[in-house]
């Protein structure tokens, strides 16, 4: 048993919202539960309800368009790794997804609900913060659009409150090529979570640069643009690992010491940049 | 409390349960289907895995009321009039299984994986099985069983 709690499954978002906003911090959302059960079992959150958003239909959208990319809140991440389109336009948002957890976990696992759990190590945030995305959040009052970039607020925070249903999570029309990329340091090659993240997005007709990086701060962290006009990739490097190293600051934690994180990150931001700048793409 | 209504291994099942009471439990303590263990609870070893609208889940990690109108298959729905499937025999004949405890579970997210793939390569064979440890074999039995069971079909 996970605990004392009622279990709802509105069958509308308004029907969610409403229980939630009744529900207050004593009602949590439940997605894949991937990470809600895990704190349940480990008596971390005793939430008195769940409301379980998966069957939703507003939840489900996965649209890859040039105008307009959406992942709805209850696609498991299998489906994001599996969609051909959506690795064609955005291959590190798919690697991402990839180098979470296992098979039978991403059946579950949701894009909103890595988001939303807001842990420092959330291996879809880098990607999804250098790509501009944007959720739409519902609650009884209406409908929002919170930017990742203003999504976190602490280790575990968000923004978010009491009532708020996250329903997609969007990115912004891609203007001209857009080379992405994911990397994730672990301390063994399969199921772990990042020692260090980082993802960036490189689009060369406009000359510009982001890249974001996870695990070596209480919130990951978006570095400010880089223009890539004139400088040379040695020096575009050096740049980026430069502002990295000033926007982050690592701790020891069961999974690495802040020194190694120091020592990994510009190896781990070298290899990113190699993989957008020089068109290699991937790799995890 | 909440009333379900699920099938398990292709039987219609009705129950009332606590929210809180996962579908692991559900199995193994309701239905007395207790080839799906617990290893961990947390999602972490694979050893509770089952089907649920035939691609695999930690049933550790999944509420039974969650499970309400979906079809769940185990292990127990494997062997048909007491005959093994081809991917049991496999695992027998290719010494696939030794302690047995993560059996269960590997075999099926090698059913998931050969119900999606009926001829795996080796990559998406260990990206099947990643999710499932193993403490005994060391892995090459299992990758063995689950190539000589390829092109088996999908079906038990
Ligand atoms: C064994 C294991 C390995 C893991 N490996 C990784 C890894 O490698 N990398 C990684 O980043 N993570 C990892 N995780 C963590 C977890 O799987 C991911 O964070 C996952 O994406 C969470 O999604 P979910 O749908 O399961 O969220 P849930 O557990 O359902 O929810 C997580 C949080 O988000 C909230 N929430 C969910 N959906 C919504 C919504 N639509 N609106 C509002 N709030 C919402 C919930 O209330 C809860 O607070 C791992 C977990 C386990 C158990
Ligand atoms: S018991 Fe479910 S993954 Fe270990
Ligand atoms: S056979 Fe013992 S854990 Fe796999």
């Amino acid at each position: 048993m996970l605990g004392r709690f009622e279990y709802a499954r509105p069958q509308s978002v308004d029907e969610a919202c409403r229980l939630l906003a009744e529900g207050g911090r004593a009602a949590a959302v439940l997605a894949g539960g991937t990470d809600l059960l895990v704190d349940l079992r480990n008596g971390f959150r005793s939430p008195s309800l769940l409301v379980d958003v998966k069957r939703l239909g507003e939840l489900q959208a996965l649209k890859t368009r040039s105008d307009e990319t959406v992942v709805g809140a209850a696609v498991p991440l299998n489906v994001v790794v599996e969609n051909r389109e959506l690795r064609k336009a955005y291959a590190g948002l798919s690697d991402a997804a990839l180098s979470i957890a296992t098979y039978q976990l991403r059946n579950r696992a949701t894009v909103a609900g890595n988001l939303c759990n807001a842990s420092p190590a959330a291996d879809m945030a880098p990607i999804l913060l250098v790509l501009d995305a944007e959720l739409t959040v519902q609650n009884a009052k209406g409908t929002r659009a919170v930017p990742v970039a203003t999504l976190f607020t602490g280790a575990k925070r968000t923004c978010l409150v009491p009532g708020d249903v996250v329903i997609d999570v969007r990115m912004p029309p891609l203007d001209g090529e857009l080379r992405t990329a994911f990397r994730k340091q672990q301390r063994i090659r399969g199921h772990d979570l990042a020692v260090v993240n980082a993802a960036a997005a490189y689009a060369p007709s406009r000359a510009t640069l982001r890249v974001a990086v996870g695990s070596c701060a209480p919130t990951p962290v978006l570095l400010e643009p880089f223009d890539t006009k004139g400088t040379s990739p040695q020096a575009l490097a050096d740049e980026v690992l430069r502002a990295a190293a000033a926007a982050t600051a690592p701790i020891d934690d069961v999974r690495a010491s802040a020194a190694y994180r120091r020592a990994v990150l510009p190896v781990l931001l070298r290899r990113l940049l190699a993989d957008v700048v020089s068109g290699r793409g991937g790799g995890i | 409390m909440h009333d379900i209504e699920l099938r398990v291994n292709g039987h219609a099942e009705r129950a009332s349960v606590p929210a809180g009471m996962t579908l692991l439990e559900f199995l193994r303590d309701r239905l007395a289907l207790t080839g799906a263990k617990e290893g961990c609870g947390i999602g972490e070893c694979g050893a509770c895995t089952v089907l649920l609208d035939r691609t695999p889940v930690t049933a550790c990690l999944v509420l039974a009321v969650e499970a309400d109108g979906l079809d769940v298959r185990t292990i127990e729905g494997e062997a048909a009039d007491g005959e093994l499937s081809a991917l049991q025999r496999a695992f027998v004949d290719a010494g696939a299984v030794q302690c047995g405890f993560c059996t269960p579970g590997m075999i099926m997210s090698a059913r998931a994986l050969l119900l999606r793939s009926p001829h795996p390569s080796d990559e998406e064979i260990v990206e099947a099985i990643a999710g499932n440890l193993c403490r005994c074999t060391g892995y090459e039995a299992i990758l063995a069983a689950i190539r000589a069971a390829s092109g088996t079909g999908g079906e038990p």
